[in-house]
């Protein structure tokens, strides 16, 4: 028998010790490291704060969410970065303000360059990452990265489509063969269609489904939720949703790895078709407050203002009452035991001014001011938040509690309660600016800056509507009826030159030399 | 046997199907420019040249793919239906007039019934605007290209339309080979 020395014996014990290291290490990449929590958003397109009981609308349209709120942390001051999908997603993907990661026309893109700077690219590889969204344009924003999901839903799941193929056949390329043939070759809707042949096959097979769905319209006599996007049509029903939600969620849970799950679902987002009972809601006599009709408005008349108001209303008391149900299940599951579930939205949705919708150039706080819920793992106790906080914040809030670095490069800031300071000096922006191009600097946009108690909303470049401020103390006027501009005329000047240091500040890299 | 005679006797050429193809090419194509028009400032907003390039490059593929479809369409209709007439001859003119006539039905309904509130009318009036095209189509493929100056328009129009053909189609399989490139793994 081969005697072995002493240098054999270390190599062997070093080998083996190596072995066994990069063996840990493969088994722990294999399975996930269990240690890490897993992470739930869930994403209600154009649900608007000012609209929820939660945080004080008069109609009690989220019981089930204030209900959940009682062991959460919940952000009383919330604004998103847009008043409309594309950027206000895109903010909260990348942890940016509009300026900068430039997703900032209908369906826009973020920049190439920032791509990567999202949840899917910068939490471990630990993680299972997850993505569903309904709406289409959010859809490409994270098909931008679309490579660093693990597992990437089609917009048409859970919906009364039959699967888009062009998801399952482009999946590497799915923004852009999506904007190519969802928009362009056979649009739905929309504009006329690019092919002259196949666009028509494929326009009748879609609207089929809808033919086929008649008979839910006894339970929905305002006709079936759809998602209307683009060229996009796909009806769906929110029951249906919330049920795949839970599938999803209840098929990570047992999986090994810990996961990060981001839901973007459609609702409460117009054309609003609540179920026939949510109908019986809100027959009040409730008046919000009377405001001027804005110059940039369509001018719709109040009548009809408060009637899709109180449509919209009774489609968050919808939605309010299946995420009730969802969490319920969840916890018969203990999926929450382990998880941070995040409720929030993209942004939120006005009804005032002779304007009803989203995307416009409204940034008043029905449209900006969005929920935010963080229940913590195990977390039994309410917790709330006062402070301003933006949704470029959640990015950071993210890696912060998976222990990852956060990029230098991000506007965000860790949220307050989860290593984060409270800082009423920091400005917020939310940036409309669907006129300009991707690639230039800012001229034609409109800018809202919320710093402490006041808010400043800046026109740019329209025309007979250039360099107009209005400012409003929210504290005091949260239904910014009283636009201060023209008294606080100090106040006025400090804050204008604060925002417009920040515009050029981002414009910079964008201006020809 | 007396049909192989016959099939054979009135096959048209592969000049002749070029030609066909040519004028297909040019009506699928052109629409698919057209229609990128209205798009094009929109794009140039929030999309790079590069990302508008390979739009493009999906579109070409898909025009391709869709030409060879209406091509075969045409000539499965001329090797059945149309098989008993004076093929040779009157094929070149004949398929034109029935992909002009087919291609131009889609285009005009696609033009009219864009937006949603439309899609109603759009399924609900399919019947009629076939019913009223097809044999409107199929009239005209038969007795037009009887006539020497309808022959000679098409033939004319045809000749002119093949150099889309050598523009569009390698144009097309480029396209295809960026669509592949952006797909693999």
């Amino acid at each position: 028998m081969a005697q072995i020395t002493r240098r054999d014996f270390l190599k062997l014990a070093g080998g083996a010790l190596a072995g066994s290291l990069v063996s840990s290490k493969l088994t722990s990449l294999a399975q996930g490291d269990k240690s890490l929590p897993n992470i739930i958003i869930i994403l209600c397109d154009a649900l608007s704060a000012r609209h929820m009981s939660l945080y004080g609308y008069p109609r009690e349209t989220t019981p089930y969410i204030s209900a959940f709120a009682d062991r959460a942390t919940v952000y009383h001051q919330h604004y998103s970065g847009g008043n409309f999908t594309s950027t206000g997603t895109a903010s909260l993907l990348t942890g940016m303000f509009g300026w900068k990661h430039r997703a900032i026309n209908q369906g826009g893109l973020v920049l190439p360059e920032y791509a990567k700077t999202n949840p899917y690219s910068l939490l471990s590889t630990d993680y299972f990452k997850f993505a569903f969204s309904q709406n289409p344009w959010s859809d490409r924003l994270i098909g931008q990265n679309s490579r660093a999901v693990d597992k990437f839903l089609p917009v048409t799941s859970y919906s009364l489509r039959e699967e888009n193929p062009i998801t399952r056949i482009f999946k590497n390329d799915r923004t852009l063969a999506s904007i190519a043939l969802d928009d362009f070759m056979i649009p739905i809707q929309g504009d006329t269609a690019g092919s002259a042949i196949l666009s028509t096959y494929y326009k009748k097979k879609a609207m089929d489904t809808f033919l086929k769905d008649k008979n839910n319209s006894a339970r929905y006599p305002d006709g079936l939720p759809e998602i209307l996007i683009g060229g996009y049509v796909a009806p769906y029903l929110n029951e249906s949703v919330y049920n795949g939600v839970y599938e999803e969620v209840s098929q990570l849970e047992s999986n090994s790895q810990p996961y990060f799950a981001y839901f973007h679902l459609f609702s409460p987002h117009f054309p609003y078709s609540p179920r026939r009972e949510y109908l019986k809601l809100f027959r009040d006599d409730f008046s919000p407050p009377i405001k001027p009709i804005h110059p940039l408005s369509p001018k719709l008349h109040k009548d009809f203002l408060n009637s899709k108001r109180t449509a919209y209303d009774r489609q968050v008391a919808q939605i309010d009452e299946e995420f009730g149900r969802l969490i319920a299940k969840l916890d018969k599951i203990d999926a929450l035991a382990n998880s941070y579930l995040i409720f929030t939205a993209d942004h939120g949705e006005l009804f005032e001014r002779g304007f009803s919708g989203h995307g416009f150039h409204f940034m008043y706080e029905g449209a900006l001011h969005i929920p935010l819920l963080i229940h913590a793992p195990g977390q039994s106790s309410r917790s709330d938040v006062h402070s301003t906080t933006s949704i470029t914040d959640v990015l950071p809030t993210l890696l912060q509690i998976t222990g990852e670095d956060i990029p230098t490069d991000i506007d965000g800031k860790v949220l307050p309660n989860f290593g984060g300071a409270e800082n009423p000096d920091r400005p917020i922006f939310s940036v409309y600016a669907v006129d300009n191009s991707a690639f230039g600097p800012l001229k034609k946009c409109v800018i809202a800056m919320r710093k402490g108690a006041y808010k400043l909303i800046a026109y740019l470049g329209y025309k007979n509507f250039d360099e107009v401020f209005e400012l409003y103390n929210i504290e005091t006027d949260p239904e910014e009826l009283f636009d201060l501009a023209a008294k606080e005329l100090d106040l006025l000047s400090k804050l204008k030159q604060e925002f417009q240091s920040h515009l050029e500040e981002a414009n910079k890299p964008f201006v020809k030399k | 046997m007396k049909l192989l005679k016959l099939i054979s006797e009135r096959m048209p050429d592969s000049k002749n199907i070029l030609a066909v193809y040519a004028f297909i090419v040019t009506l699928v194509y052109s629409w698919t420019l057209f229609t990128s028009f209205y798009k094009l400032p929109s794009w140039l907003f929030y999309l790079s040249i590069g990302q508008i390039l390979s739009v493009y490059a999906y579109a070409f593929s898909f025009d391709l793919l869709e030409s060879l479809i209406a091509l075969t369409v045409i000539l499965l209709l001329d090797f059945t239906v149309f098989l008993f007439l004076k093929n040779k001859e009157e094929f070149q003119s004949r398929s034109m007039i029935l992909a002009g006539i087919l291609l131009g039905t889609s285009m005009l309904r696609l033009a009219l019934f864009q937006n949603y509130e439309d899609i109603t009318a759009f399924l609900s009036g399919e019947l009629l605007w076939w019913a009223i095209a097809i044999p409107l189509g199929l009239v005209l493929a038969v007795f037009a290209p009887r006539i020497k100056l309808v022959r000679t328009i098409f033939e004319g129009f045809a000749e002119r339309a093949t150099v889309f053909v050598y523009i569009y189609i390698p144009l097309s399989l480029i396209s295809l080979v960026v669509v592949l490139i952006r797909n693999i793994n």
